[in-house]
């Protein structure tokens, strides 16, 4: 009985990973992101990334950093989509496991808090967050990076394709009557105003489901498209189903998002015609091996767009480390980041940094980006289009 | 753009929609008030299970759509009993403390579900995707069967509580509990079957509130909501209020909504309560306590 225990001791020890000559050769890297409420898809998008670059690199036996082999391995804690989650994440994962980099969180709210932790610490964060601070900030982001665009990126020229392709006079949008769409909104009214083209706002209280009314006054007004914007999945769906219902027959479309799949399920037939900004082409033959790797390991079900992007993260993180043959100099590991373009993870084509007009430091990664529309319950590409 | 007659279509369509939706939902909680004195917090989320027992039985298991919809009220209402004889029958003509027990209540069923279904909306297909045109005013397939189907539960709510002898029992019941026993009416059977009527209504309510938006452990917070201002309006615990209380502020809606915005909309319909309560607390068809 007692040899029976001591060995299911020594098993435990083992596989929690305390024998002293597996603890040596592994590197610790972190994530954030949401494991629960409404940003979960978007967590497990940061968790799966970074998980299949990760088997990657093990299956190919580990990274090489200097002239030692090592393992990697990620430690995720859950931010719930808040500024208070994401700096709990940070602090545990900085203090506690004492990781030296961070693969995302997405959000706002999170990166920022997350940052405020990690760059007193030198701690290398990759992450997402469409607010400008999260570069133009008081630290200069001196540690962290954005893997991600940002509307400041993308609704330029998105706008541009918008004027030229669907010809619209007159666009409605409806905005949540809360922070977020007081700050979101008059930002996006003055782009169109710009772009020459005429706006109906209307805002709706947050947890309504109910937009008929809305969209019929709109409808009324006269207006020739209507832009779902950054409304969440849930209520996006909804708001292409309703419009749809009242027989609203002009162009559908969100620069924001993108949450294209989900629409879908919640539309159904009514999403027919839809177009919207994506961040990824999941049907180019360069994204094949990461779907393979996915399904695999994941199986069926909806891919966020996200995931490509953690994976590319990840990827640059330890192509850094093998460059600079250091794992602890973090200093070193930026300095190795900020000169690695032209690095292809495999994903989107050779890394290119920008930023430094916008937010005085090159942090920020320049990517293409798709306009998709759904025809026959399927989002097809309709674009590529870069930020020049 | 739109004509001003079908604008003036448009508005009765959508306003008539939202009514069937809010009086289904009100009627249940108003039950439960005029003949138990209880104010059922858990409400909302009983609906939220009728939208989970339909999701199941429509989405998942292909039951044909109107027998989805009673099937899954009978499958809340039914199972609900045992937290009528758990929770429930402790607080019986005690209305603050119901309030309490039954918020704590609401909170246990709502994050229970939460653990078993996790927090992401699920959609119900859409079972009637077509468009019907008249008159160049459109009406929704799905919102026409939505209206159909409250019309038809308050159709046979109505008969139950005028025609058959367990509902004169509910309302003299609900008239004076003790004369009630007197006549010996049998209390606790009483309440049973009224509250399995209620979840049964909520549980309706849900099913098609989760077939026209969409089904999450968090759905029931708007039923809710939508019951407390219809059964104010209407009065606490009269069952005409609820019908009334349901068309206003279905109209309110759609009528401020469509004219003047989504903020105007919700100003007026808290502006008319708020003025009831000031000048008519019992509501417009309550009794006067």
């Amino acid at each position: 009985m007692r040899s029976m225990r001591t060995a299911l001791v020594l098993a435990a020890v083992a596989v929690l990973g305390f024998g002293p000559a597996a603890a040596q050769d592994v590197i610790k890297i972190g994530a954030i992101g949401s494991l629960s409420g409404g940003g979960t898809a978007w967590g497990l998008a940061i968790k799966r990334g970074a998980e299949i670059a990760l088997d990657e690199v093990n299956a190919a036996g580990g990274v090489k950093v200097g002239d030692k082999t090592y393992k990697v391995e990620l430690v995720m804690y859950d931010d719930q989509y808040t500024g208070q989650g994401g700096k709990n994440a940070a602090e545990r994962l900085v203090h506690q496991d004492k990781v030296k980099y961070i693969i995302g969180p997405i959000g706002s709210g999170p990166v920022v808090s997350t940052i405020a932790v990690s760059t007193p610490e030198k701690v290398l964060v990759l992450s997402n967050g469409y607010t400008p601070t999260i570069l133009r900030n008081e630290f200069k982001a001196a540690y962290n990076f954005r893997f991600t665009l940002t509307n400041l990126e993308y609704a330029p020229n998105m706008m541009k394709w918008v004027k030229e392709n669907l010809k619209l006079k007159k666009v409605g949008i409806l905005v949540p009557n809360d922070a977020i769409g007081q700050s979101v909104a008059p930002a996006l009214i003055k782009l169109y105003k710009e772009s020459g083209i005429d706006v109906v706002a209307d805002f709706y209280e947050r947890g309504s489901k109910e937009f008929s009314p809305l969209i019929t006054r709109m409808m009324a007004a006269g207006i020739d498209g209507f832009d779902i914007n950054f409304n969440a999945p849930g209520e996006a769906g909804l708001m292409v189903k309703q419009a749809r219902q009242i027989g609203f027959d002009k162009v559908i479309f969100q620069m924001g998002g993108p949450s294209v799949p989900e629409i879908i399920e919640v539309a159904g037939k009514q999403a027919e015609g839809f177009i919207s900004y994506e961040m990824f082409d999941f049907d180019a033959p360069t994204a094949q091996p990461l779907v393979k790797a996915y399904r695999a390991k994941y199986g069926a079900g909806i891919i966020n767009s996200q995931t490509p992007a953690f994976y590319n993260a990840t990827k640059v993180l330890i192509e850094a480390m093998r460059r600079a043959g250091t794992i602890d100099d973090t200093t070193k590991l930026r300095d190795t980041i900020e000169k690695i373009e032209g690095y292809d993870a495999g994903v989107y084509g050779p890394l290119k940094w920008t930023g430094k007009e916008i937010y005085g430091v090159d942090h920020q990664v320049k990517l293409p980006f798709f306009i998709v529309e759904v025809k026959d319950g399927k989002a097809v590409s309709r674009a590529t289009l870069t930020m020049d | 753009m739109l004509t001003n007659t079908t604008i003036l279509g448009q508005i009765v369509v959508n306003g008539l929609n939202l009514s069937a939706v809010y009086i289904l939902v009100a009627l249940g909680f108003t039950l439960l008030f005029g003949i138990m004195r209880v104010v059922n917090f858990a409400h909302g989320e009983f609906a939220m299970l009728g939208g989970f027992a339909f999701y199941y039985l429509y989405a998942v298991l292909h039951v044909p759509w109107l027998l989805a919809v009673v099937l899954g009220a009978v499958a809340v209402a039914g199972p609900s009993l045992i937290l009528e004889w758990l929770v429930f029958r402790w607080f019986y003509h005690k209305m603050f403390q119901s309030m309490i027990g039954l918020l704590g209540l609401s909170l246990v069923m709502t994050y229970t579900s939460l653990l078993v279904w996790d927090v992401f909306e699920r959609n119900v297909p859409s079972a009637f995707d077509s468009i019907l045109r008249f008159q160049g005013v459109i009406i929704p397939m799905d919102r026409l069967v939505t209206i159909g189907v409250s019309l038809a539960a308050l159709g046979a709510f109505y008969f139950l509580m005028v025609h058959t002898k367990i509902g004169l029992a509910m309302r003299a019941a609900a008239q004076d509990v003790e004369i009630a026993l007197t006549q010996g009416i049998d209390a606790r059977k009483i309440y049973r079957w009224s509250f399995f009527v209620a979840v049964f209504l909520a549980a309706l309510a849900g099913a098609l509130y989760g077939q026209i938006y969409a089904v999450s452990p968090f759905m029931g917070e708007r039923p809710l909501f939508v019951a407390f201002i219809v059964v104010i309006l209407g009065g606490m615990g009269s069952i005409p209020g609820a019908a009334l209380g349901g068309i206003i502020l279905g109209f309110t809606e759609s009528l401020l909504g469509t004219l003047y915005g989504g903020s105007v909309a919700s100003y007026a319909s808290f502006g008319i309560v708020i003025l009831l309560l000031i000048f008519r607390p019992w509501g417009l068809l309550g009794t006067r306590e």
